[in-house]
């Protein structure tokens, strides 16, 4: 394991990088208020729009990522008819799967976290005026989330590691790099190399997830 | 003078148990009523039933003269927080935001709602928190306070929309009982600025100190009512001589 050679794979390593990060950029920023927006509708007096969401956390928490991946990469297309205007982007339909999935995982963190408040929140914001906008706003969503927090915490670190699923619909990301130099040059280096680079991302994001705990304890 | 509370033959069932059972009775601005009554006797379904908490299945509530329900059907939305708007209630359990400072529970309703100035909103947070002993602590999350401070929170906070008329469900009950001193001098300090009051309350000393009329509730209804006085000294029902003596 010589410096020069992990310097020489640290670059091409590090560009495959950027595809991790960017996909768990854009699956967090858009997962998380789908997550929040699918909690509402399931909890929502419309009984068919409810049962929608119920059936869609069901059905994105009962089957394997990998598979919608496949699903959305490769299974698109081939639907007869409409199949031909679903063509994408490998990365944005990976995108795609992504944000669902874990649409439906953050969704059902927040039920769990609405689940948690006490009734008497609502009352003591109904008798002081609030609409009940106003008090999921105000009252209700900020209590959720700081309840939430750990266990977002945990699915964005689940999430870093997701990411290298990527490899399995070949869409070049870190774990492609390392498996290609692997194969390359006869050396085991390139995995150790790539686990470094992962377990500094689950790092940052923990220190993160750390600090935002601190900074919401209500203390 | 004509009463702020009238209520009209009030009835309440959840399913095929009816908890509140023709109750009728009128407060007149500035007077302070306690409810007592053993456990299950309908006392805090009849102080909900007043803001709307819970839904009266028959009878009629006026504040104000202002109909908040008919013969069992409520007046529209917005005539109903219109009218709720001038009552407080104060909860056993609190219920205070634990995501806010006490200030920002005090300020939480009146920012949002939006009708005064926020000059105007900070500075009665200020004068209320000074009011209930606790100034210094206006920056300080609920979960750093002991019960009895909470309380006290609790009622400033119901105090910053300027109601009319405050509620109390077992204001002290929740409390260690060296705690429940500083809550109950907050209240008859309130009843001493003539603040309509209605009080349910476990503390017989209390309310016969403060009350100038008790309730003695007894399954949905109000058994027996009248002065501290003849409650207390008095009592003309059995089933109220049998609850007071096991208090
Ligand atoms: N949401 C509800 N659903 C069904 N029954 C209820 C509900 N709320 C209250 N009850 C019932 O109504 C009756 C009166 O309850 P309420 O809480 O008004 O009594 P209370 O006089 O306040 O008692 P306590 O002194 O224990 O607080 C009880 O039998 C109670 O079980
Ligand atoms: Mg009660």
């Amino acid at each position: 394991m010589s410096i020069d050679y992990i310097i020489q794979i640290a670059g091409p390593m590090l560009e495959g990088a950027r595809t991790t990060v960017l996909l768990f950029l854009i699956v967090i920023v858009l997962s998380i208020p789908l997550g929040m927006l699918v909690t509402l509708v399931a909890k929502s007096r419309i009984k068919p729009l409810a049962w929608l969401a119920h059936t869609y956390i069901y059905v994105m928490r009962g089957t394997p990522l990998l598979l919608q991946l496949l699903f959305f990469c490769f299974g698109l297309p081939q639907i007869p008819v409409i199949g031909e205007y679903l063509v994408m982007d490998r990365f944005a339909a990976a995108a795609l799967g992504f944000i669902l999935n874990y649409g439906a995982y953050f969704a059902e963190i927040f039920r769990g976290g609405l689940l948690s408040i006490d009734k008497g929140q609502h009352e003591a914001a109904k008798v002081l005026g609030l609409s009940k906008w106003q008090t999921l706003r105000k009252v209700i969503l900020a209590q959720m989330f700081r309840v939430a927090l750990p266990a977002v915490a945990n699915e964005s670190i689940t999430l870093v590691k997701d990411t290298a699923l990527l490899y399995a619909v070949a869409v070049p990301e870190l774990l492609n790099y390392a498996k290609t130099a692997v194969n390359r040059d006869f050396t085991v280096t390139p995995f150790v190399v790539a686990g470094i680079i992962y377990l500094l991302m689950t790092l940052v994001l923990t220190l993160f997830f750390k600090l935002l705990e601190k900074r919401f304890k209500f203390e | 003078m004509s009463s702020i509370i009238e209520v009209k033959q009030l009835q309440k069932s959840f399913g095929s148990l009816d908890v509140l059972k023709q109750i009728t009775f009128e407060v007149k601005p500035g007077e302070v009523v306690a409810v007592i009554g053993p456990s299950g006797s309908g006392k805090s379904t009849m102080l909900r039933s007043l803001v709307h908490l819970e839904e009266i299945t028959g009878g009629s509530i006026f504040i104000h003269g202002k109909t908040l329900a008919e013969n069992g059907k409520y007046a529209g939305s917005a005539a109903i927080r219109d009218i709720t708007a001038t009552m407080g209630m104060v909860f056993q359990h609190f219920n205070l935001f634990p995501h806010l400072t006490v200030r920002g529970n005090l300020e939480l309703a009146p920012r949002t709602l939006k009708r005064e100035s926020s000059q105007v909103i900070a500075a009665r947070s200020t004068e209320l928190l000074t009011k209930v002993g606790l100034a210094d602590k206006a920056d300080v999350y609920p979960s750093m306070l002991s019960g009895g401070q909470k309380q006290r929170v609790a009622i400033a906070r119901a105090l910053m929309l300027n109601p009319d008329i405050l509620l109390f469900d077992e204001p002290t009950s929740a409390l260690d009982p060296e705690l429940t001193g500083e809550v109950l001098r907050v209240i008859r300090q309130l009843a001493e600025e003539n603040m309509t009051m209605i009080i349910v309350t476990h503390e017989m000393n209390f309310a016969r100190d403060v009350a100038d009329r008790v309730f003695f509730m007894d399954n949905g209804e109000i058994a027996e009512s009248g002065t501290p006085e003849q409650i207390f000294g008095n009592p003309q029902l059995e089933r109220t001589r049998t609850f007071l003596n096991q208090e």
